[in-house]
């Protein structure tokens, strides 16, 4: 019972670093309407600048939030202003490959500057254990959960309590009719492109205390945080948060009831049966943009 | 009205088949092999983008006929020729997982399951150890021969390869002039009103599924044996066998018939050279510059490089008042005629 | 409208003609690079290493060693009288492996290639050399397939996935069941390995080389180095209760391994790497003082009896010249050895590197264990398998991966002590 409970706890823990990745992405996929190959690669940024932050200034990681939220928010918008604006009209597959090609700049860029040595960040108080009841969870790796939650409420709050939100979710729904009705759409963009990246850079900074950075490590994320945006609904937050822990515990229960070489499949497997049985997502997003797909 | 200019094909294929008289030089040749395996699997991607659908699976093709091959050649003795057709037959009916997303599903959905069903069949072929030897690979025998396809020389490997690509070419244009290839343009354009003239569209699109998926099957069986080593990390890339193919069609125009050829033409040998250049001076950079050239061609040219190549030609002759190519070239441009 | 008529039309030709002659000037850029190959003056050798890609790190740290070992030997003079010149390759992948020995082999007419660090990847590489009748030298790769497919003119220099089996049932036979009070037949031992070409190629052995030593209690699970999270297989093995967990990993995996090891409190008995991540520096820098008592099982690392590894010294203070750091794992310091031995080689033939005159002095040649920078000898099997080359066990203390077993080489004895801080 203890190992089942111990096993439950780990994938929840998992879960909200997935979450933690896929709410950015989920503002952008579903604001922006792009697929962003590139995302992973932008946690790892994240990852990297907070562990520069960390060895050469000493900086602790959970303060350099302040200095990598700001960073990376004016990295989304400089992407969206140089790169993806002026494509706005492009099909969507050329959207895609432009990320792509930023993904692998992204990887070999990191591997140009850092190499291929991992970096890891030592912070002796994220590593402390919390033993509630036999189980234990690391500071670290509670931390990044609770932050996902705190973080997904917030933009929960964002999206259905504030204009701001009422005017991205009316992006979400129908970008057409938006900007038929005035709302300055390519300024939301930027907003959007801006919050979605920092969250990307927020997860970096919380996930480098427990899991070491190196150029591919981005890559792992970006399959995975779409596989939780498309779980829990586009522009739903809080499907995301649900989507993403649903994923972390299918992945420990199979990685250690069934086989752990196979708990990635059990991952892409259930992506796969709800993309066919419920394309809108277990918890629903817009079902309007699920059926048409994106333009 | 439907012309097809003999000379643009004549001259071409006749270039394509005197070039091992010229270039003797081997390593040209394993370049050129590799071009035309490129070419290959690209306009077999390209089949699926008549029907205006982005697929990012065809790793997973291109890995079932490799392993297809291999298997049945080193484990049972079958010969490879035989072996390609087994990879056909096996990539096709791999391909029938992808169906029912594909008929459900639109847009970046549909893409979306089709990498990650590439990914389920690397982590499969590595957890398989006892049917593909898992990560260490399989490694096909020396023995030479055209019954085999293995021999020394490249000039074989060449002939052999451009005999598949060019009945590639050929079927992609068949497909492209048959009504199959018209009701797949028509649903590019616009699915549920081609649905409501009474064409069966699923059909349509399981029908550009199969051939697309047999005939990357085919040429990763080829490959399998022109590599000699067979490895899932490598035959179920996404990188190298799902993104390239697809970069090398929206570079070239994607839904074109040449788009992919010229995609493939140019992309493979700038990668080769990117590599050999500056792979010596620091790590990474080669790649770099790839990922950096692919953002500003994208980004210059959002309807690929036939596009482009038009827009400038337009321009020049025109007297530099062209429309630009700023016009989106996505699906959207196989309607337009000329 | 008549969609069918694109494409071939006369202003596609114009597209395509510019197309073409894109594609016809980078002809000539991949062309200007061909080489005349071994001449009167200069020796090239082939080298393949990985600095890209998934298995940039290690592969990276091989090719240093063997760039030190070039630099060493040109500065002394060269090989009979030649200097060494590498035609470097980077193979990120198998295809790309293939590909660049092709180019080396056609286009740089190199006879005598070397590389490659990853099993996988040798394999590929040593098939077109072999193919073409050249020769390949291994230097890295453990894979048992590299020398048993019968290519007469591939060689490997280093030790083997079943030297490393061997040496962990050597070790735990000989230190780790006195040392834990336990008789080997109730040993509970489990091999955590990464799914790569490495992993699997030690893990199947492994079964074999433990019922030899009459383990009986002796478990495999897989996982993938790309993981994120360890914890099933954490738990797994908490499950098991194993005293001795055998680890094969590759670089973030190993740390993640452990601190996920040290999180969820899994006492054990001893801990065994096996090359790749836990002989890295940063494994211990990321870990910290939870890394002291780990062994490890691998290639010759620095800290070793100096004794045993004439030219070590040479090899640490030329790396600290060039890259101002410790090496960041032995990769480094066996290729630099597998480098040397093959110039020594070369030196007998007087610099000439036809692949059948340098087979022939590559079986003649002779060295005796202690005698080189790694401490290996060099003698060949049939299967032109280096006899000589061993493998090692360290133990990290503080930031040193020391080595402590077998004795000879040994700068300490082993420690029992419960790894990861616990």
């Amino acid at each position: 019972m203890d190992y089942l409970l111990q096993t439950m706890v780990a994938g929840l823990m998992l879960g909200g670093v997935y979450a933690l990745v896929a709410v950015g992405l989920n503002l952008i996929f579903g604001v922006v309407k792009i697929i962003n190959f590139a995302h992973g690669e932008l946690v790892m940024a994240g990852m990297y600048l907070t562990w520069w932050l960390w060895s050469a200034w000493n900086m602790n990681p959970y303060v350099s939030l302040v200095i990598v939220t700001p960073v990376m928010f004016l990295a989304g918008i400089a992407i969206q202003k140089f790169i993806l604006s002026p494509m706005q009209n492009s099909s969507p597959t050329m959207k895609i490959f432009v990320t792509l090609g930023l993904s692998v700049f992204l990887q070999n860029l990191a591997l140009w500057m850092f190499g291929g040595q991992f970096r890891a960040v030592n912070f002796p108080w994220a590593e402390q254990n919390l033993s509630l009841l036999g189980i234990n969870v690391t500071y670290g790796r509670l931390t990044a959960f609770i932050v996902a939650l705190a973080l997904v409420l917030a933009l929960f709050y964002l999206m259905k309590r504030t204009l701001v939100g009422k005017v991205l979710n009316a992006l979400v729904e129908d970008r057409e009719t938006a900007g038929l009705i005035g709302i300055p759409v390519k300024k939301y963009y930027l907003a959007a492109m801006g919050i979605g990246i920092s969250l990307a850079g927020i997860a970096g900074t919380l996930i480098i205390p427990f899991q070491a950075a190196y150029p591919l490590v981005g890559a792992h994320f970006t399959l995975l945080a779409f596989v939780v945006v498309v779980l829990g609904g586009l522009g739903n937050m809080a499907g995301s948060l649900l989507g993403g822990l649903i994923l972390g515990i299918v992945e420990t229960l199979a990685g250690t009831y069934v086989d752990p070489a196979l708990q990635q499949v059990a991952v892409f497997v259930v992506f796969i049966i709800v993309l066919i049985v419920r394309p809108q997502g277990i918890f629903g997003g817009s079902a309007r943009n699920a059926e048409v797909g994106l333009k | 009205m439907k012309k097809l200019s003999l000379p643009w094909i004549i001259i071409p294929t006749t270039v394509a088949l005197l070039l091992p008289l010229f270039l003797r030089d081997q390593y040209f040749l394993h370049i050129s092999v590799l071009i035309l395996i490129y070419t290959g699997v690209t306009v077999a991607w390209n089949i699926m983008s008549f029907g205006g659908v982005l697929s990012l699976g065809h790793a997973a093709f291109f890995g079932i006929g490799a392993y297809t091959v291999s298997i049945l050649y080193v484990d049972y003795g079958v010969n490879p020729w035989l072996g390609i057709l087994a990879a056909i037959i096996f990539a096709a009916v791999g391909s029938l997982v992808l169906a029912i997303p594909l008929l459900r599903l639109r847009g970046p959905f549909f893409t979306l399951a089709t990498l990650a069903y590439v990914e389920v069949l690397r982590l499969l072929a590595i957890w398989a150890v006892p049917v593909t030897n898992g990560s260490v690979g399989i490694t096909t025998p020396p023995t030479q021969g055209l019954a085999y396809i293995s021999f020394e020389s490249r000039q074989p490997y060449y002939y052999i390869a451009l005999a598949f690509t060019l009945a590639a070419i050929a079927i992609s244009i068949w497909i492209y002039r048959s009504k199959l290839g018209y009701h797949l343009r028509a649903v590019a354009t616009d699915e549920d009103a081609v649905r409501a003239l009474g064409v069966r569209t699923n059909r349509v699109k399981l029908g550009s599924l199969l051939i697309s998926a047999g005939m990357t099957g085919a040429f990763g069986a080829f490959a399998a044996l022109y590599f000699f080593v067979i490895e899932p990390d490598t035959q179920f890339s996404a990188t190298l066998y799902s993104i390239q193919p697809a970069l090398n069609g929206i570079i070239g125009g994607m839904g074109t018939i040449a788009g992919p050829i010229v995609g493939a033409i140019i992309m493979t040998p700038l990668g080769e050279w990117l590599r050999v250049t500056f792979s010596g001076a620091s790590q990474g950079v080669n790649f770099m510059i790839y990922g950096a050239v692919l953002i500003i061609i994208v980004r210059l040219m959002p309807g690929g490089l036939v596009e482009g190549f038009r827009a400038i030609a337009r321009k020049t002759r025109r007297g530099g008042k062209g429309r630009g190519g700023k016009r989106s070239a996505d699906a959207k441009t196989t309607k337009e005629g000329e | 409208m008549s969609p069918t008529e694109r494409g071939f039309n006369r202003r596609s030709f114009l597209r395509y003609s510019g197309a073409g002659l894109l594609a016809l000037a980078a002809a000539p850029a991949l062309a200007s690079c061909a080489s005349r190959g071994t001449d009167a003056t200069t020796l090239r050798l082939g080298a393949m290493y990985p600095v890209s890609g998934t298995n940039a790190l290690l592969g990276e740290e091989s090719w240093r060693g063997v760039q030190i070992a070039t630099d060493l030997r040109n500065a002394g003079g060269g090989v009979a009288g030649k200097q060494i010149e590498m035609v470097f390759a980077d193979v990120p992948d198998v295809n790309t492996a293939a590909s660049e020995a092709r180019r080396l082999v056609f286009n740089k007419n190199i006879k005598l290639g070397f590389g490659t660090y990853s099993s996988s990847l040798a394999l590929a590489a040593t098939e077109v050399f072999a193919r073409t009748g050249n020769a390949y030298v291994e230097l890295g790769a453990v894979s048992e397939a590299v020398t048993t497919r019968g290519y007469d003119k591939v060689f490997r220099l280093n030790p083997t996935a079943a030297d490393m089996t061997g040496l962990h049932m050597d070790f735990i036979q000989n230190y780790l069941a006195g040392a834990l009070g336990k008789p080997v037949k109730d040993l509970r031992v489990m091999m955590l390995h990464e799914d790569s070409s490495y992993g699997q190629s030690i893990v199947s052995l492994a079964k074999a080389a433990a019922d030899k030593i009459g383990l009986q209690h002796f478990e495999a699970e897989p996982y993938s180095a790309k993981s994120t999270d360890l914890s099933s297989t954490v738990l797994r093995m908490k499950s098991q209760e194993p005293d001795i967990v055998l680890a094969v990993s590759y670089a973030a995996d190993a740390v993640l391994l452990g601190r996920q090891i040290r999180d969820n409190n899994v006492k054990l008995g001893a801990f065994v790497g096996t090359g790749g991540g836990h002989s890295l520096a940063s494994f211990q820098k990321a870990l910290g003082d939870a890394a002291d008592g780990v062994f490890d099982v691998d290639f010759t690392q620095i800290h070793v009896n100096r004794d045993f590894t004439p030219g070590i010294e040479d090899f640490i203070s030329e790396y600290h010249k060039r890259w101002n750091a410790e090496p960041a794992s032995g990769h480094s310091l066996s290729n630099f050895t597998g480098a040397q031995m093959l110039f020594d080689i070369l030196e007998t033939t007087g610099g000439n590197d036809d692949p059948e005159v340098f087979a022939a002095a590559a079986r003649k040649y002779h060295r005796e264990a202690g005698t080189s920078a790694a401490g290996w000898g060099y003698e060949l099997d049939a299967q032109n398998q280096n006899q000589q080359g061993s493998m090692y066990v360290m133990q990290w203390s503080g930031s040193k991966l020391e080595t402590v077993y077998p004795p000879e080489a040994a700068v300490r004895a082993p420690k029992l002590i419960t790894p990861f801080g616990l």
